[in-house]
């Protein structure tokens, strides 16, 4: 048995069967769920469409704390989105023999939490249907937008990352629409057909797919990288204490990434129960995520620690009253993200038996998405709240508005993602039976191990 | 013909009365927000006299900041607008224009002296009151930032008038509302392009100095240092 | 080309490479002989692909054309309507920077999916190409393109010499 490939042994059909169940059969509890979280996206919109009608006083904004809740969900939102294309990018490049299971479900993450987070510099905004003159086009006025100021670095940088995204995910499905096409009838054929762009697999498209593919990779990597970094630089570059450090890009990024994959287990865990992938996505999965995991909750600590040491050392007077006020009037946020980020997650994160329960990493990954939004509520709250002036100090607190837009948010990611699962193939197929074509068993003795061949580069090797 | 407007604020003459803020509240169709609002942290007085106790006993001492627009040289406000909507003019003032502001509200969130205020509301002026908005400038709209713009009005209406009359405009004579109701004569307004003028003899005070002058964004307004000692 | 298909499923990847073994010696131009499957295979383990892979010269190409657009968007918006702020130059080095670079990114990124579809020869629908839906029960499909008449016909021996079921001679293109 020593020789042969376990895609020989595999029934393919069955394979295919298994992988995309969710494209088959639509329960009356799909419909159900929609119609939830359409009501609760449309309760959304009307609110919006209130604030919009009424004015920002509505929310609990005020001054000096002009950015509230919607800006958190952006910074939210764009941060999950960093989920997908860094596992994805860098667990392709370098070549990670469990990526295949995770791949588009991640992608589709980042597509998706995209889509919701770049709509809220448009909701937040005070005269939203002039949102047009951030627009670079020739006008009558002679007036284009001001390119220094950081929310015009936002727009470039997020549209490139959307645009990134969504084709990475396109490309990284060709060969999945291929075989849905192949296995399909009636409008699902044309459309498949259609998106498909007419691949089948010849020696050549593989080749040049592989290349593709790769560039892809590569390139989204260093994207990822600066739309966290300029959406962090919308705070640091302001005369606002707290928020002007030099740390805070890679402090972003690393809370960005550290989001993205507890969003990624959140989202692996909830597509194995529902649509039975127990065989693809097994516990080494959650194993192998909840270790970077991990890493990322120690990293979060140390950024974290580094930039409390330096002000808490310095005890500058403005930025010291930002950090007091954490002990204070901030005291349960700051609590709840300590916990949630670090204290809780990272021992437990270092046990091999909740690392392996799928359960237990939910739990987990769960916490970590409540801390890091509590984080950012911090950030852009207690350092608004407690600035410069004394005199103008002010908390803040979300009224119903900005609660109701942010549980639409929520709706309209789960129903993109519902209708994405219905439509396109949520498992990479493709990859995975590659990787099956590249898996042997080898006995070393009397034990079995798994061997996975790649092949080698040219120049690898020793003189051949 | 340049111009560079500046103010100064003897701190020795504030009394902390607030005629400036209902002066310019009244100068500037600033909407009064009501008690409600005021409370969510809502004003929208473009002037506000901060009160600051000396020490927290039962004798403290209020100390008394009027603060407007500080119409700063490097404004932190101009450069995050994404749309251009605050600038700085050939005067020296930082202008702020209501039609192209799309309410990012990032240059409030710059500001550290915390001067610009938001329209949060359309706000209403039931009638008669509407009669005392002033025609010479507008009604701002919901979701549109706002500051002290140094009553450009009344700036602009001096400038017509000298240009008209062939001649320079005198020390004194362009008045903002604040300036010209103080009681104490605590607020001072002028050009620093003269050097003859009231406000370039107090840039040259000992006793002056700027708010927050660490932060590099060199205010155009100064104030002068309140003298402690017998009877003050 | 003018020439029809050659194309016989195979039961696995070593039968499929004796066939590719047997259309070489007959002979064919290794250009003119592929497999279609449901994974990608090693070049040379059947087939191998003689021709360059030239798109990723297309990507870099991109990327610059894409910084030249950044920086030009840049300082266009400088330019064309000058304002001061904060007391900062017109032209600002920093935003430029960014600006270009994330757009520099983007051009990249449409190149890699464009280019890279253009050299794979997706998209264009109304070609005949040959193709055969059982790929995705693990058979590995070989083809090759022959002239019609006696080249046609000794390919097809030599296919189902090495094993090869279904095959068959199409009109179309690889």
């Amino acid at each position: 048995m020593s020789g042969e490939h376990l895609l020989a042994r595999t029934d393919e059909a069955q394979l295919f069967r298994d992988l995309s169940r969710s494209n088959q059969v639509t329960t009356w509890r799909w419909f159900a769920g929609m119609g939830i979280l359409a009501l609760v996206l449309l309760w959304g919109i009307g609110v919006f469409v209130y604030m919009m009608m009424t004015g920002m006083g509505v929310t609990g904004l005020n001054r000096p704390v002009f950015w509230g809740v919607l800006i958190v969900n952006f910074v939210f939102w764009i941060g999950l989105s960093h989920s997908g294309t860094l596992i994805s990018a860098i667990l392709r490049l370098t070549h990670a023999t469990w990526r295949a299971p995770i791949l588009r479900a991640a992608e589709a993450m980042t597509a998706f939490s995209l889509l919701v987070g770049a709509l809220f510099p448009l909701i937040h905004l005070g005269r939203n249907w002039r949102f047009y003159y951030t627009i670079p086009y020739p006008n009558e006025r002679g007036l284009w937008p001001n390119m220094r100021s950081p929310l015009m670095w936002d727009a470039v940088a997020i549209n490139t990352y959307l645009l990134g995204s969504l084709t990475f995910l396109y490309v990284g499905m060709i060969p999945d629409l291929a075989l849905l096409r192949d296995n399909s009838t009636g409008w699902r054929r044309r459309l498949y057909s259609i998106l498909s762009l007419g691949f089948r697999g010849t020696h050549a498209e593989w080749r040049r797919y592989r290349v593709a593919s790769t560039f892809f990779a590569i390139l989204i990597i260093p994207v990822a990288v600066s739309v966290h970094s300029i959406v962090s630089w919308d705070f640091a570059m302001a005369k606002v204490p707290g928020w002007h450090s030099t740390i805070f890009a890679p402090y972003f990024v690393v809370g960005a990434i550290f989001s993205g994959i507890a969003g990624v287990i959140l989202v692996m865990a909830v597509l194995r129960r529902v649509f039975r992938l127990e065989k693809a996505l097994t516990p080494l999965h959650f194993d192998n995520l909840g270790k970077l995991l991990c890493t990322m909750s120690l990293l979060w600590g140390y950024f974290y620690f580094t930039e409390f040491l330096t002000v808490w050392y310095n005890r500058n007077p403005e930025e010291w009253e930002v950090f007091r006020s954490y002990g204070k009037s901030f005291l349960p946020v700051f609590l709840l993200m300590i916990t949630c980020n670090f204290v809780v997650p990272f021992p437990l994160l270092c046990l091999r038996k909740v690392r392996r329960s799928v359960q237990a990493i939910f739990g987990v990954s769960l916490l970590v998405v409540v801390g890091m939004y509590s984080e950012r509520v911090l950030i852009v709250v207690a350092s608004l709240a407690r600035r410069n002036d004394p005199f103008i100090w002010h908390n803040y607190f979300p009224t119903w508005v900005e609660l109701s837009i942010t549980a639409a948010s929520f709706a309209m990611f789960a129903m993109l993602y519902m209708v994405f699962s219905k439509i396109f193939p949520i498992m990479a197929i493709s990859e995975i039976k590659e990787r099956l074509f590249h898996t042997t068993e080898r006995s070393i003795g009397s034990a079995t191990a798994e061997a996975i061949a790649r092949v080698e580069e040219h120049g690898e090797g020793e003189g051949k | 013909m340049k111009h560079r407007w500046a103010m100064a604020i003897d701190l020795d003459r504030c009394t902390g009365c607030g005629a400036c803020v209902v002066a310019c509240s009244a100068e500037n169709n600033i909407p009064v927000v009501g008690e409600e609002e005021a409370a969510k942290g809502r004003l929208m007085h473009w002037i506000r006299v901060n009160r600051y106790w000396e020490e927290d006993s039962p004798s403290a001492r209020a100390v008394y900041l009027p603060v407007p627009c500080m119409h700063c040289e490097r404004a932190p406000c101009e450069i995050v607008c994404p749309v251009y909507a605050t600038y700085h003019n050939e005067d020296g003032l930082n202008a702020m224009v209501y039609n192209r502001c799309i309410g990012t509200r990032y240059c409030a969130n710059n500001c550290p002296y915390s001067v610009r205020v938001f329209n949060w509301y359309d706000y209403k002026w039931e009638k008669p009151l509407d009669e005392q908005l002033s025609p010479d400038l507008s009604v701002r709209s919901r979701g549109v930032m706002e500051k002290c713009s140094f009553c450009v009005q009344r700036i602009r209406r001096v400038k017509d008038k000298a240009a008209e009359e062939g001649r320079k405009i005198r020390d004194g004579e362009v008045q903002p509302a604040c300036v010209q109701t103080c009681p104490p004569g605590a607020l001072v307004f002028g050009d620093l392009e003269d050097p003859d003028s009231e406000i370039s003899r107090l840039f040259r005070d000992p006793r002056r100095f700027r708010l927050f002058e660490h932060l590099g964004t060199e205010p155009h307004v100064v104030y002068l240092k309140r003298r402690k000692g017998a009877g003050v | 080309m003018s020439g029809v298909v050659v194309i016989g499923l195979f039961d696995g990847v070593e039968k499929a490479a004796r066939a590719g073994k047997a259309l070489r010696s007959l002979p064919l131009p290794a250009g003119n002989i592929t497999t279609i499957s449901g994974v990608p295979l090693p070049d040379g383990a059947v087939c191998e692909d003689p021709r360059p892979i030239r798109f990723p010269r297309v990507i870099i190409a991109a990327w610059f054309v894409g910084a030249l657009a950044g920086l030009g968007l840049a300082l266009a918006t400088y330019l064309l309507y000058p304002l001061i702020t904060a007391g900062k130059a017109i032209v600002s080095i920093p935003p430029t920077l960014i600006v270009t670079y994330e757009i520099a990114m983007l051009f990249a990124l449409m190149a890699t999916l464009i280019a890279g579809a253009l050299e794979m020869g997706l998209g264009r629908f109304k070609a005949r190409k040959v193709h055969d839906p059982r790929i995705h029960e693990g058979k590995i499909a070989v083809c090759a393109l022959v002239e019609p008449g006696e080249q046609a016909r000794r390919a097809a021996g030599a296919l189902t010499e090495a094993g090869g079921t279904e095959v068959r001679v199409e009109e179309g293109e690889l």
